[in-house]
């Protein structure tokens, strides 16, 4: 009976004490991504590890909202007149989570580390940064082979690591000679930064808790967020249970249109919209029959209507005008648009090898089951093409396995359906990863292009110091992906959020919006007010 | 009395069997459900409103319409008309049960057969232990697992369930031969040197005929439950196939305030399989009541 009670009690006093933390309001910010998540700086590089980096991490230059490189951890630098030698010159009281000082050393072992593993973001270094050296603690300098017209933006994607931490954490052996695994098993789950936030937890299948940093050598505001939840599920009914409840603040970019609309029409929640410089493509394998062939292309993309696509199933996005975004700096506005002509259509297949073959030719497309507006792009695709007697089998496909599937020549689909984002706000970031020989086997790239003469042309342009000149360059490049035609492009994507409007506040919301990927996701500039939560729910 | 004609005595039989099976009226709803989904399914691209919704059809501008006149049950994300699809979608299941019961039933019946008469041999240990292997495994985890290595489609999925399905029918039949085999018209049979094929054929096999078409009718509902799940999951058909269990899916997405979109698609695959289910509850209080 006694231990029953106690029981009883104790049992009492944990459901008190919750209810005391909540009504004292927890200030926790839970935002939805698309899974999974990779928060080693050297190895993820889509829409949640790059948000998951921001908070993390800190990097050397810092966006502002024209996508400028603003001083941060370094507080000013130089670069050489050839622009291939960049001298950083770093801030002295910048902490990591476990109180060891940020110094060169950490810059330097960051950017070795990147290189050498080579994954997520590592290819906007590789093959150019020559080289690091230590000047002194607070002075770092890199080498670059070849003049980079935009070296510093890139920095926003250089995450500083923690040396000691990494060091004292290498598993051996590795594929890395000298260095095992270079710590990749312990940044899997742990951070090594000296962000605002650091990993409380991380459910690898599920959630990212972060904390905030207390020590952080930035001021924090007090209404920022002092615990961060990122929540692996982009599905619909349960983001919408979450809102209701007040359980999500932010939910993820990939509701259904359906989900958008009953997501406006609750209460205290608002759905902010933004072009971030994304583009939506159908990627076409142009080394796969039958898509190997420019006029089957040809006739794909004069067959396709952008128009519903924009006007109905994406509203408030608008039709791309070739590979880069327009909102993004470096865009060429003259650049050719397909539009819909069934004529233009055939004349093209009829000039196709497969032209005879059509009956027996099945084009596979997939596209991302956790987005289902992109099931619709797909159905009116299929429909389309039956029109002029294509014949296309659509499949849909989990965003691991299409991640998984693209990495290889061989088993990359006919065509994916994917949104892609520039790692750096200008044109050459995104014709980089969406056409560059070193991205072919990332998801980002399905075209395979392989393309040696716009490999020379790109390298070129991004040589250029220069920045008019550079964005010359980039619009013959633009022209030059538009003569081959590997890639359908659909429309520059409009970022809708829905947001718990009542009780947060978000500069990207307000129109302050950085075109970096990720950067919007910074949880020290958004401010969450509990009390003003705890007052929607008792009105509600 | 010879005068009388085989057929006569037959109609005489099957007005019998009518009175029996009539007088449970939930068979009789049973059997009313099967003929109207079996209708719906023949005739759906003569009697659908849109047939042409049951293809490669995309309206965006009727997207998501409320049930109304035009649309009776309303149409979907992709502006397709849901009664329509439902139609077609009778089709695939249909398909599915009929053709998976006509791939598992005789294999299943056969092994059977041949384990129940050789009982107590080693052919009756080799046969009865692989359904052993087989009947251990939850049948939809293992359809799961099989349609997921290989890639998902209608023919597939058959495959699937196919494969899991066949070691009900020789438990049922190796425990029905298992008995009748020490019956004596099968021991007399054996003693005036009847071939095997005879015995296992023509004399045990008749007799377990009701059991297992009580079994078959009972089973359609199953494999189309399982068929729908399946689809459901995404491993069974693929889009734009009017598939129920796929419409459902697609549809659960878009709860409750489209609600017509799973809904529907839900009851069609209810009374399908409720129609199968009471008419195999039927057929199993007609051949009960034959038997005493």
């Amino acid at each position: 009976m006694r231990r029953g009670t106690v029981f009883a009690l104790s049992v009492l006093a944990l459901v008190a004490f919750g209810l005391a933390a909540w009504a004292g309001g927890e200030r926790v910010l839970r935002i939805t991504f698309a899974w999974p998540t990779y928060i080693d700086p050297a190895v993820g590089s889509d829409f949640s590890s790059s948000s998951a980096f921001v908070n993390l991490y800190d990097t050397l230059v810092y966006p502002d909202v024209n996508g400028d490189p603003q001083p941060h951890v370094a507080t000013h630098w130089e670069v050489s007149e050839d622009g291939t030698v960049w001298t950083f010159y770093l801030r002295d009281d910048v902490y990591f989570h476990d109180g060891t000082p940020l110094t060169a050393e950490d810059v330097k072992f960051s950017m070795d580390r990147i290189t050498t593993i080579g994954e997520g973001y590592g290819f906007l270094f590789v093959d150019r940064v020559e080289g690091t050296e230590v000047v002194d603690d607070y002075t770092v300098r890199f080498y670059l082979k070849e003049p980079f017209g935009p070296f510093l933006t890139t920095l926003y994607r250089l995450y500083i690591v923690n040396k000691d931490l990494v060091e004292a954490n290498i598993k051996r052996p590795g594929p890395y000679g000298e260095w095992g695994d270079y710590g990749k098993e312990f940044l899997l789950t742990h951070d090594a930064g000296s962000g605002p936030y650091m990993v409380k937890e991380f459910r690898v299948e599920e959630e990212l808790v972060m904390v905030k940093n207390p020590n952080y050598w930035l001021p924090i505001p007090e209404e920022a967020p002092d615990e961060v939840r990122f929540i692996g599920t982009t599905e619909p009914a349960t983001i919408r249970t979450m809102m209701a409840r007040r359980e999500l603040e932010i939910s993820d970019q990939w509701q259904p249109q359906e989900a958008w609309k009953a997501l406006d029409a609750m209460e205290g929640v608002d759905i902010t919209s933004f072009f971030p410089g994304t583009s939506f493509y159908l990627m076409l394998h142009t080394r796969k029959p039958p898509t190997d062939d420019i006029h089957f292309r040809r006739a794909m993309a004069w067959a396709f209507d952008y128009e519903t696509v924009v006007r109905d199933i994406f509203p408030g996005s608008i039709q791309s005008r070739g590979p880069v975004a327009q909102s993004l700096p470096g865009h060429d506005p003259t650049v050719f648009q397909f539009h819909r002509d069934l004529d233009k259509a055939r004349e093209e297949l009829r000039k196709s090898k497969y032209y005879d073959q059509l009956d027996q030719i099945e084009v596979e497309f997939h596209w991302i089951a956790e987005v289902p507006d992109e099931e619709k792009v797909a159905l009116l695709f299929m429909a389309n093409m039956a029109e002029i007697g294509i014949n296309v089998k659509v499949v849909k496909v989990p965003w691991m396995s299409v991640v998984e599937e693209m990495a290889n020549m061989k088993t990359s689909p006919n065509i994916v359906s994917i949104f892609v984002a520039p790692h750096y706000p200008e044109a050459g970031s995104i014709l980089e990863s969406r056409y560059h020989s070193s991205s072919a086997p990332t998801w980002e790239q399905n075209e395979w292009l392989l393309d040696e003469t716009f490999d020379k042309m790109l390298e070129d342009a991004l040589a250029t110091v220069d920045r008019e000149e550079r964005f010359r360059k980039y619009a013959e490049l633009q022209h030059y992906i538009m003569d081959l035609c590997p890639s359908l492009f659909l429309f520059d994507q409009v970022e809708k959020h829905a947001y718990q409007a009542a009780y947060i506040d978000w500069p990207a919301a307000r129109g302050e919006v950085i075109p970096v990927m990720g950067y919007n996701m910074a949880a020290r500039f958004i401010k969450v007010y509990p009390e003003k939560r705890e007052a929607l729910l008792k009105g509600g | 009395m010879f005068k009388s004609p085989t057929w006569q005595r037959r109609l005489e039989g099957f007005r019998r069997g009518w009175y029996k099976f009539s007088r449970n009226p939930v068979s009789v709803v049973g059997l009313f459900f099967v003929l109207l989904v079996s209708f719906l399914a023949a005739f759906a691209p003569y009697i659908a409103p849109y047939p042409e919704h049951a293809g490669r059809f995309v309206n965006f501008r009727e997207a998501s319409q409320p049930p109304s006149l035009k649309h009776p049950f309303g149409t979907d994300v992709f502006g397709r008309d849901i009664l329509s699809r439902i139609f077609f979608g009778f089709r695939y299941s249909l398909m599915m049960g009929v053709v998976v019961l006509s791939l598992v039933v005789p294999p299943g019946v056969i092994l059977g057969l041949i384990a129940g008469y050789y009982r107590g041999t080693w052919i009756e240990t080799l046969i009865m232990r692989i359904t052993d292997i087989f009947l251990a495994v939850p049948p939809l985890i293992l359809a799961l697992a099989v349609c997921s290595v290989l890639t998902p489609s209608v023919f597939n999925a058959m495959m699937a369930i196919s494969l899991m399905w066949w070691p009900w029918y020789t438990r049922l039949v190796y425990g029905l031969a298992s008995s009748l085999k020490h019956e004596f018209f099968v021991q007399a049979a054996e003693v005036t040197g009847a071939s095997k094929f005879h015995i296992l054929f023509r004399e045990i096999l008749p007799n377990c005929v009701s059991s297992i078409f009580t079994k078959m009718s009972l089973d359609m509902g199953w494999v189309i439950l399982i068929g729908s799940a399946l689809s459901f999951v995404g491993l069974g058909a693929q889009p734009p196939t009017p598939d129920l269990g796929t419409m459902v899916a697609d549809g659960a997405k878009y709860l409750p305030d489209q609600w017509w979109i799973a809904v529907f698609p839900a009851l069609a695959i209810m009374i399908t399989v409720l129609g199968f289910n009471l008419l195999g509850d039927g057929f199993r209080d007609l051949f009960a009541l034959e038997e005493i």
